[in-house]
């Protein structure tokens, strides 16, 4: 019997596991129970003492460290849902929620999927299919020609004659990737090769697809993209729109709503353009519409991410719509309740995304033990974070660590409330994006709203760095430190933030000699 | 003890003095030669791994935190790493000619063979870690006198993959 707050919807559920780890399950777990709905989580051997598993109602261990034995295994994932009394399944993003046979197998085994339709995800996870249903529909695309290279060819012949038609400078994408992998730019004919072979074993290992495509590559355009919202009673609507132009070799670096480039016209352009889109392939829940912004403000169609999106929140705190819950509702059958009158926009939001990266090597990710985690607070100051201090950074996942999310009355003090965010969050142990994000952040150009996406792969980054500390006081703070035995009393453990007097941390409803109810 | 700042040039001494938990710079040198010690007076901060540094009578608080040689420093809203060596020790990283992986990962592909001649900044070996692809590249021209891997190790960070000898 299902109880809980849709026990009386036309798909009804009540407990949801989450088909993924980090940050996003993290996310996903605390709505579900804010929802009232029970919580499951799943875990890798690896991931057996993460932060997700310790959110959720209960964790199912599902044995393996590979991707393709535990987060990318359909089968035991389905089996774990069943064994643990869940109803629903969400993907989170990457992994899973954009594959149709998941989505498929989900709802053949008794589940309620918390997604769109199987056949909107493989329409719209196809480029090809996508390109092609948004010409039909007459949404515009990137110019250029459509082609494919089908595996098991000779993919260097094929590759190079389609190459020639579409012209240089040009964008490999493996047609099942996304995030940045397994999609490399080729600036002349003879990198050809090497870019091809990279981003085929990129698009393969991340997404069990070699299949890449070809694609005219537009410079000094903003990647704005649009959230949509749609029902399963025919109602769809857009949540305005975020930009993402701030990228380094096409994964997103900081993303901010509204996009400062995107007048009131505009934004209903773009956001009629993204529900024809979205209406295009009988969509429902949550999904995004990118876009590529010409400076003389003609926009493209990029792609549909047929799921939720890393930059999420930035929408939620323009908008004061909760997507998960959103996403919850729609899944369960029921109407979305609002519409587009309904949507305002409250503010300005941006995102930082905090990797575990080394930005003076290259962008390495970087491994160790997170010795000291204390991440901002305050008035506008979210945090969505899948780890915890004393946690361990590996290589076996996803470098991010958490999102930092910022909102303010104005564009100007959100920049200002990014910057000071950022300088309050203390991350040691491991080295992290942090004081990259602070450089690009203050950067002018951003300031300025005027960064376009090759801003920082055409920068020195180097150069960015607005460090001024003397290194003569870092040495003798490090001296000073070691002198005084602080590594006795690092702020790994919890022991020194507990009261002296009590021996209970912060519990303000204690006193010396009793504790209040 | 030696200290160095992580990205930064050279090995610096320090003299502390101690007056009663508060410490000062009386001296340093910076590769053997005299510099201006900094004005900074540092206590203990009234929580565990925070310090209260004075620069020049300025307050500042910093949190800090050890993890095996390396003093990591949260201090004016930047993080910085301050290794501490022992005396005259030669660098770890500054391995003569080799190639080392920057980071625990697996072999994709070795682009070069053993005895080849590479330009510096030749692609060599293509490595994966965090699903993403990382190429290691010549840091000098030479020829490519041994290769520690092959396609399909693992390889922990730190480890020489690939040696240029002249």
């Amino acid at each position: 019997m299902t109880v809980g707050p849709f026990y009386s919807a036309p798909r009804p559920f009540s407990r949801v596991m989450v088909a993924n780890r980090g940050e996003i399950a993290v996310r996903i777990l605390k709505a579900a129970r804010e929802a009232g709905l029970g919580s499951v989580a799943v875990f890798s051997d690896s991931d057996a003492k993460s932060l997700h598993v310790e959110v959720a109602d209960e964790a199912v261990h599902i044995p393996g460290e590979s991707l393709s034995e535990t987060y990318l295994n359909s089968e035991a994932l389905i089996s774990a849902a069943l064994s643990s009394g869940a109803d629903a399944i969400h993907p989170g993003y990457g992994f899973l929620s954009e594959r149709s046979d998941f989505a498929i197998a989900v709802a053949e085994a008794g589940l309620v999927w918390i997604g769109p339709p199987a056949e909107a995800i493989s329409t719209m996870g196809d480029k090809i299919s996508a390109r092609a249903r948004m010409i039909e529909s007459g949404v515009q695309v990137i110019p250029g020609e459509e082609l494919t290279v089908p595996e098991g060819t000779d993919h260097l012949g094929v590759l190079a004659t389609c190459a020639a038609r579409v012209g240089y400078p040009l964008l490999l994408k493996a047609s099942a990737g996304g995030g940045g992998k397994g999609m490399r730019e080729v600036r002349e004919p003879k990198l050809l090769r090497t870019e091809y072979d990279a981003a085929s074993r990129e698009a393969s290992s991340a997404f069990g697809d070699g299949t890449i495509y070809v694609e005219h590559l537009l410079t000094g355009a903003r990647h704005v993209e649009v959230q949509v919202l749609a029902d399963s009673h025919g109602r769809c609507i857009h949540l305005n729109e975020r930009d993402c132009s701030l990228q380094r070799r096409h994964q997103k670096v900081l993303e901010e709503a509204p996009s400062p480039a995107v007048e009131p016209e505009l934004r209903k352009a773009m956001g009629a353009a993204a529900v024809k889109a979205s209406q295009a392939v009988g969509y429902e829940g949550a999904g995004t519409v990118e876009f590529l912004l010409s400076s003389n403000g003609d926009f493209y169609f990029l792609e549909m991410n047929t799921r939720l999106q890393v930059e999420h929140p930035v929408t939620e705190m323009t908008t004061g719509i909760d997507l998960v819950l959103k996403q919850f509702e729609v899944a369960a059958g029921l109407p979305l309740g609002i519409s587009q009158d309904d949507i305002g926009i409250s503010g300005h939001a941006i995102e930082a995304r905090v990797y575990a990266e080394d930005a003076a090597r290259g962008f390495l990710p970087c491994v160790g033990k997170l010795s000291t985690w204390k991440v901002p607070q305050g008035p506008g100051i979210r945090v969505d974070s899948g780890v915890r201090q004393g946690d361990t950074i590996t290589v076996d996942f996803d470098p991010m660590l958490a999102k930092l999310i910022v909102h303010a009355p104005t564009r100007r003090a959100a920049l200002r409330r990014l910057d000071t965010a950022l300088s309050d969050f203390i991350a040691l142990g491991v080295t992290t994006n942090i004081g990259f994000l602070r450089d690009v952040a203050t950067h002018h150009a951003f300031a300025s709203g005027s960064v376009t996406t090759d801003f920082l792969d055409s920068s020195d980054v180097s150069a960015l760095s607005m460090t001024e500390v003397d290194p003569t006081v870092l040495v003798a703070v490090a001296c000073a430190a070691q002198k005084l035995g602080l590594e006795r009393t690092s702020s790994a453990g919890a022991p020194e933030s507990s009261d002296e007097h009590t021996g209970h941390s912060g519990d303000p409803f204690r006193t010396l000699t009793r504790s209040f109810p | 003890m030696e200290w160095s700042v992580v990205g930064g040039n050279g090995r610096f001494t320090v003299g502390v003095s101690d007056s009663d938990g508060r410490l000062s710079v009386s001296s340093m040198q910076l590769d053997g030669s005299t510099v201006n010690p900094p004005d900074v007076s540092i206590a203990r901060a009234d929580h565990g791994g925070q310090l209260k540094v004075e620069v020049s009578g300025t307050s500042h608080l910093a949190h800090v935190t050890k993890v095996g040689d390396d003093w990591w420093i949260h201090m004016d809203g930047r993080i910085h790493v301050v290794r501490m060596h022992e005396p005259g020790s030669s660098e770890a990283e500054s391995t003569q000619g080799g190639m080392s992986a920057p980071m625990p990962g697996t072999i994709l592909e070795i682009l070069v063979k053993q005895g080849q001649r590479v330009r510096e900044g030749q692609d060599l070996v293509v490595m994966e870690a965090m699903k993403m692809e990382h190429r290691i590249q010549a840091p000098r021209a030479g020829e490519i006198t041994r290769l520690h891997y092959s396609v399909g190790d693992r390889v922990d960070m730190g480890a020489t993959l690939v040696e240029i000898g002249d």
